[in-house]
């Protein structure tokens, strides 16, 4: 009885002993408390934020997205340039990437919410300063992912606080889709917060407060533009009559002005690169290889010891130039003729112009255009950029027969025209081919004419320019943009700030070594300084949507190249302005202004229907 | 408990494991897409298929009983003016002709069940008429007029493009690149830029348009198509006629 009493005894206090709650926190979950109470913690935390924003960068594709630690990132040339006419590259048609890759980044979202939600509640730790400073990044940070969606989309869910499972049910949780104005509206006001709350300065790579400013700069004009030149050339659909696709024309005015508004700003705080006007042709090439440049105003660097250096040096210049890779996408001669025209390669009576050294072409072009595209007889690492298509024989006759570059003219029968797929084939000692193109055999070499020198490092060694080995900072903002919102803003609000724009474009003009623009100055120059000046940006895909051009730019179209010649009669060179070789259409449907919503995104909440039209 | 015991408890709990494992699966007996929907688009002008190509207009459609919102599901048509799709869920669905070079018309809700036939009438845009052809030597000349159906409220009008190939697929999705040269400033443009919207003098005028270039011993399919600035700028489409050309 005893032994019974003693253990019923003992049982009976092990018992009371566990009535006690073992509510002690888990030691190996990290806690708000952990991150949020201390400086490390909130910059560790912002830096994962910056890490995931949808920057479109070198390794970005049109049709795969951002690419972090893709195995195909190394493919610079999947570039927007390739599907808009700036390029002519690896897409062999608009299709491949026009409705984009299901974008849908709300789970980043959150985490910038939850930073604006939380933060304020161990604001005791730190120095007003540091609160308005980082709570004013995560608005920047906000703002830049809304304005990724917005544009791909038009209108999407507005989501500004957490939202909680399971405490909100999921009909609470299935947001409708905002209207697309009502978008651009909460990017602007994200922007003005971050632009109130954010220091002048901040570390590279990382909002300020005329980052802020930039950036809005950039938004409020894309919704005027989107505003003014309308929804006409949209297809007709719900989305289009809710206003969930376009902005009504009535708003364009406001928003045109808040652009303006918000690239004077920026005035003073940074400026163009000029440190060697002396040549403008190596400044230019320099402002984009520069760390130091005052011009660059939002940036995201990359190094070998991170893993993140990527491929630009390996896939922009032919193999000839590089130590590994291969290259895919080379600038058309539509965009060298936005510089000055048509290139002076043919004479008064209409035949080609002959030229004894092909690097003679290159005498008197704007120093802007040289320092974007090399030309045939440029030089890069020692070597000549040596493009030849062919050899004639002979030639007779005008140029113009042979832009359809059909091989059906008189000068392209009976063997008197010889193309090759190497350089080493020869005709009478001669290669058929330059070693830098163009060839028949493949697109490793210029289809063009022409390679992209925007962001090439000329002062890299060949030997070190291989796949994931390029490290030049991508400058997602810079302050030429500025200039470049400013006066289209301006040229759009029109009467009194014409001058205005007048006076932002002929800064660029300057820098550029142009001729300087005049009084007669109109949105259709404006546009097409944009187009020079931001070549190969990730602009002008974008700009071509936004001005609901691009249906028309890209209808069926081809692009051209300037293929030189070597005419074997006379010992000289000629230029032909033909269709590219591959003579890939391009087309833009009508639907593509938007991308359809993703559909595994629509099966989880019909309230996004309805999807943009003619989806 | 001795040894022999165990391994069969422990044999007999691995077998009831396998057990309970299996029959966690579902057999999918769900019945397999085996519906067929076919039909045909008929132009209410001429009292026949629709002129098109593959892909010139699409059959939408909405499976009603499967959701509330359902994606829609498109149907290409064929070169005939045809449509079919004969593996197809069978329900009840909203079905609509469209993507397509004529005004719009109603969805219309109907079930889809084994074999099912639809035929449809729409008014094209535009009809291409007195369509005539001269074929010479190495090169082609077409010539056409263009009518208008109903005026009221018609898209503008962009181009007319001749289409050749050398099968009798031929339109915007099957043609020879260069007999159809549409590249502004090439002076060997073959397309007619109209770019207007409608007015009588289209009406009035014959279009012309010229291929050249045709090799000898080959035959060519060809046909003219306008397009006009609608939502899909697709074409409204003359015959297809044979063009053999002569050895030399």
């Amino acid at each position: 009885m005893k032994k019974i009493s003693y253990i019923s005894l003992f049982l009976v206090v092990l018992i009371a002993a566990s009535c006690r709650k073992l509510d002690v926190a888990p030691l190996n979950i990290i806690k708000d408390a952990d991150i949020f109470s201390n400086e490390n913690g909130v910059k560790a935390y912002l830096a994962s934020i910056y890490g995931t924003l949808p920057i479109e960068d070198f390794i970005y594709q049109p049709n795969h997205g951002f690419m972090k630690n893709d195995g195909g990132r190394w493919q610079c040339f999947y570039h927007p340039g390739s599907l808009d006419g700036e390029l002519v590259g690896p897409y062999g048609s608009t299709d491949e990437a026009a409705t984009g890759f299901g974008f849908w980044p709300y789970d980043n979202i959150r985490t910038v919410n939850y930073l604006l939600q939380t933060l304020p509640k161990y604001a005791s730790a730190f120095t007003p300063d540091q609160v308005h400073q980082w709570m004013g990044e995560a608005y920047f940070c906000r703002a830049y992912f809304y304005f990724a969606l917005v544009k791909r989309y038009g209108g999407i869910p507005i989501v500004r606080t957490l939202q909680n499972y399971p405490q909100q049910s999921i009909k609470e949780l299935q947001v409708p889709r905002d209207k697309e104005e009502d978008v651009y509206n909460f990017i602007g006001s994200d922007l003005d917060s971050a632009y109130m709350l954010l220091p002048e300065t901040n570390l590279r790579g990382t909002a300020s407060k005329y980052v802020a400013a930039a950036y809005k700069s950039r938004a409020m004009l894309y919704a005027g533009t989107i505003a003014k030149y309308g929804s006409g050339n949209l297809v007709t659909g719900d989305a289009l009559t809710k206003g969930f696709v376009g902005i009504p024309a009535a708003d364009a005015g406001k928003f045109f002005q808040a652009a303006y508004d918000a690239a004077k700003l920026v005035e003073g705080h940074y400026s163009l690169y000029e440190k060697n006007m002396a040549n403008k042709e190596q400044n230019y090439a320099d402002a984009f290889l520069d760390n130091s440049s005052p011009e660059n105003i939002f940036v995201k660097d990359y190094s070998l010891t991170s893993g993140t250096a990527h491929s630009w040096d390996a896939t922009l210049t032919c193999r000839y130039m590089t130590a590994d890779g291969l290259s895919r996408c080379y600038p058309t001669l539509d965009l060298v003729e936005r510089f000055g025209g048509p290139l002076p390669v043919v004479n008064n009576d209409g035949t080609p112009r002959r030229f004894t050294d092909r690097a003679d072409l290159l005498q008197g072009l704007e120093p802007r255009l040289l320092a974007t595209v090399y030309f045939p007889g440029a030089t890069l690492r020692g070597l000549n950029f040596d493009i030849q298509r062919g050899i004639f024989k002979t030639f007779t006759g005008s140029a113009a027969q042979e832009l359809s570059n059909n091989n059906n003219t008189p000068n392209e029968a009976g063997g008197n025209l010889l193309m090759a797929d190497k350089p080493t084939v020869l005709y009478n000692g001669r290669n058929i081919m330059g070693f830098a193109g163009v060839s028949t055999g493949g697109d490793d070499y210029t289809r063009t004419g022409f390679y992209v020198r925007k962001y090439v490092d000329y002062k890299k060694a060949q030997s070190a320019c291989g796949l994931y080995q390029s490290t030049q900072s991508y400058i997602d903002m810079r302050y030429a943009e500025v200039l470049l919102n400013r006066a289209e803003a301006a040229m759009e609000l029109g009467g009194a700030t014409q001058a205005d724009a007048i006076a932002s474009i002929n800064q660029l003009r300057d820098r550029a070594g142009a001729t300087p623009a005049t009084a007669s100055l109109t949105v259709d120059s404006v546009r097409n300084e944009r187009c020079k000046e931001l070549a190969f940006e990730h602009q002008y895909w974008w700009d071509l949507r936004r001005w609901r051009i691009a249906d028309q730019a890209l209808d069926n179209t081809k692009f051209y190249g300037l293929l030189p010649y070597y005419v074997d009669t006379e010992g000289k060179y000629i230029f032909l302005k033909q269709v590219e070789p591959f003579q890939r259409s391009y087309n833009f449907q009508k639907k593509y202004y938007y991308e359809p919503i993703p559909g595994g995104e629509l099966g989880k909440n019909p309230n996004l229907f309805p999807n943009n039209p003619g989806y | 408990m001795n040894r022999s015991i165990n391994t069969v408890i422990v044999a007999f709990l691995g077998a009831a494991c396998l057990c309970l494992g299996y029959s966690c699966t579902k057999v999918d007996n769900y019945a397999g897409p085996n519906s067929s929907f076919q039909g045909n688009l008929i132009d209410s002008v001429t009292g026949k298929n629709m002129l098109t190509e593959t892909g010139g207009y699409q059959m939408q459609l909405k499976e009603l009983s499967w959701s509330d919102n359902p994606t829609p599901y498109y149907i290409p048509s064929k070169p005939d003016g045809t449509f079919e799709d004969t593996r197809i869920f069978g329900g009840h669905y909203s079905v609509l002709p469209t993507q397509g070079a004529f005004w719009p018309v109603d969805s219309v809700v109907m079930d889809i069940k084994g074999n099912t036939t639809k035929t449809f009438t729409v008014v094209p845009y535009l009809e291409i008429t007195n369509f005539t052809h001269v074929a010479a030597g190495d090169s082609l000349v077409m010539q056409f007029q263009i009518s208008a159906p109903r005026t009221a409220g018609l898209p503008t009008i962009i181009d007319a493009w001749p289409f050749v190939n050398n099968t009798p697929f031929v339109g915007s999705t099957a043609y020879i690149q260069p007999y159809t040269i549409s590249a502004g400033g090439n002076p060997n443009k073959n397309t007619v830029d109209i770019n207007s919207s409608w007015n009588a003098g289209i009406g009035a005028t014959t279009y012309e348009i010229r291929v050249r270039g045709l090799l000898p011993g080959r035959t060519y399919y060809a046909r003219v198509g306008v397009r006009l600035n609608d939502s899909y700028k697709k074409f409204d489409y003359s015959d297809v006629i044979t063009v053999p050309v002569a050895t030399k």
